[in-house]
């Protein structure tokens, strides 16, 4: 399982869901949206090659489902992928 | 001694916020945006992004809508092109900057394009019916400068949006010279919103902004590396980065944001008060001497910028002797041919232009060197 620290908060996350963002700007447009929400995420280098090469992630812990829903909301595009244990929240 | 009064052109001084701003970002963003994950990056990633947040916040976009660019040039040649890419007509206003004839035209001369040019009056009945007249099925864009950069006359930029609305045409909108001193919002009408970052919203030389509300998609004339979908050989379609290749100016853009918060604590409405009151001082003063003569008409409306003309003297000779006394006045046709034909101006026009820092007394001296720069020059 992989860890990710988010550098404003401090908080540190389990990642069971990544979303993959088409561009950094997203990347904080999510995150402060997420945030905003009272939903702890943290940006990171993607860690593993999209098909379309480099770019950045959004770590959102367990809640995947309910990061989506948010996200969706506000049309912020993104593409989930899992990694580890399952979501705790249905999408 | 030194007055600056050419602050159309770019504004200056900048207020202490903004030096300290860029200085800081000097020290403090010297990475790149949105290309890496380390420790630099990503800090200047985040004051880059808060930059378009506070950009697109003040002019009522999404900040992925929010497009950088080099200058309010920069940002209509990107929009005019980008819209044009794949034909139609285009009407551009008869007091356009070169910055919007000039591709309109090009554009025109390739075949790519149709090109209208709708009349400004004083009245603003007038000037919407001119582009109302105008409007054809093919039409595709209008191009409208909210403000002369010439004599400051505001076009009826509302109305003439609420036409491109109706009619399903993209409204671009010049707000280089309105910016920071109107409260304008893409909710006003506008599609895409050009402006500069150095002049009004107080941010340093090569920043500009693209706004758009998504509509009206824009082809990019600049192609490259994006920090996005780097495997990929197509630009990404996805804004900001499809119109944003290439390294942006950052520190340029931390100063956009300061000075956009500069403006929000001051008051665009205070601001422009203020400017105002300077420029009905400067006009009462030499209106009524004779061999003065001041483009403004009774009919139109005008933002903070005065053109004139004093004794038949060239402009240029008129605002170099007044250098001397230390005023820095812009002569000459302000980079705009098609507004300086619509005045009739022969030999250009010399440019009297506020910002927030100039004080009554510096326009009380500017105006005693004006009424004797026929001894001036004879001396």
């Amino acid at each position: 399982m992989l860890a990710a620290q988010s550098e404003q908060s401090g908080v540190i996350l389990l990642t069971k869901c990544i979303l993959d963002m088409p561009s950094y700007t997203y990347a904080v447009k999510g995150q402060r949206l997420l945030r905003q929400r009272g939903y702890p995420c943290a940006i990171k280098r993607r860690s593993k090659d999209s098909e379309n090469g480099c770019g950045y992630s959004l770590y959102v812990g367990d809640r995947c489902g309910r990061a989506a829903e948010i996200l969706d909301s506000y049309s912020v595009p993104y593409t989930i992928r899992r990694d580890g244990a399952d979501d705790d929240d249905k999408l | 001694m030194m007055i600056n009064f050419d602050n159309a052109a770019t504004t200056y001084p900048k207020p202490l916020s903004v030096r300290k701003a860029a200085a800081d970002a000097i020290m403090s963003f010297g990475g790149n945006a949105g290309r890496g994950g380390h420790q630099l990056a990503m800090r200047t990633s985040e004051a880059y992004y808060n930059a378009r947040e506070t950009a697109a916040e003040f002019f009522g976009a999404e900040p992925e809508n929010t497009v950088f660019t080099l200058n309010c040039t920069h940002a209509l040649n990107m929009a005019i092109q980008g819209v044009m890419s794949q034909g139609g007509h285009l009407i551009i206003s008869s007091m356009e900057h070169n910055s919007a004839a000039r591709p309109a035209v090009s554009l025109t001369l390739k075949k790519q394009i149709t090109l209208s040019i709708a009349e400004v009056y004083p009245d603003k009945e007038q000037t919407i019916e001119s582009f109302r007249r105008l409007m054809r099925s093919d039409t595709k864009a209008v191009v409208c400068t909210l403000a002369s950069n010439v004599t400051g006359q505001l076009l009826p930029y509302r109305e003439i949006g609420e036409l491109c609305r109706q009619r399903g045409v993209c409204f671009i909108a010049d707000g280089a010279q309105a910016c920071g001193i109107y409260d304008i919002k893409l909710s006003d009408g506008i599609n895409i919103l050009c402006t500069a970052g150095h002049k009004g919203l107080y941010g340093i030389t090569g920043t500009g902004l693209l706004i758009t509300d998504g509509k009206y998609p824009i082809a990019p004339i600049i192609q490259g590396g994006t920090g996005s979908e780097s495997l990929s050989l197509f630009q990404p379609t996805i804004l900001p980065d499809s119109l944003e290749s290439g390294t942006p100016n950052i520190i340029g853009a931390v100063t956009v944001g300061e000075g956009i918060r500069f403006i929000k604590r001051r008051g665009a409405e205070a601001i422009r008060a203020h400017e105002e009151r300077l420029c009905r001082r400067f006009i009462s003063e030499l209106s009524p001497v004779e061999g003065i003569t001041i483009y403004r008409d009774e009919g139109a409306e005008y933002a903070p910028i005065v053109s004139f003309n004093a004794y038949g003297m060239g402009s240029e000779e008129a605002a170099a002797i007044l250098g001397e006394k230390g005023f820095c006045l812009r002569a000459g046709y302000h980079c705009a041919a098609l507004a300086h034909a619509t005045l009739g101006t022969k030999g250009g026009t010399v440019r009297f232009a506020p910002s927030v820092f100039n004080t009554e007394a510096e326009v009380l001296k500017l105006v005693y060197y004006v009424k004797i720069l026929k001894n001036l020059q004879n001396s």
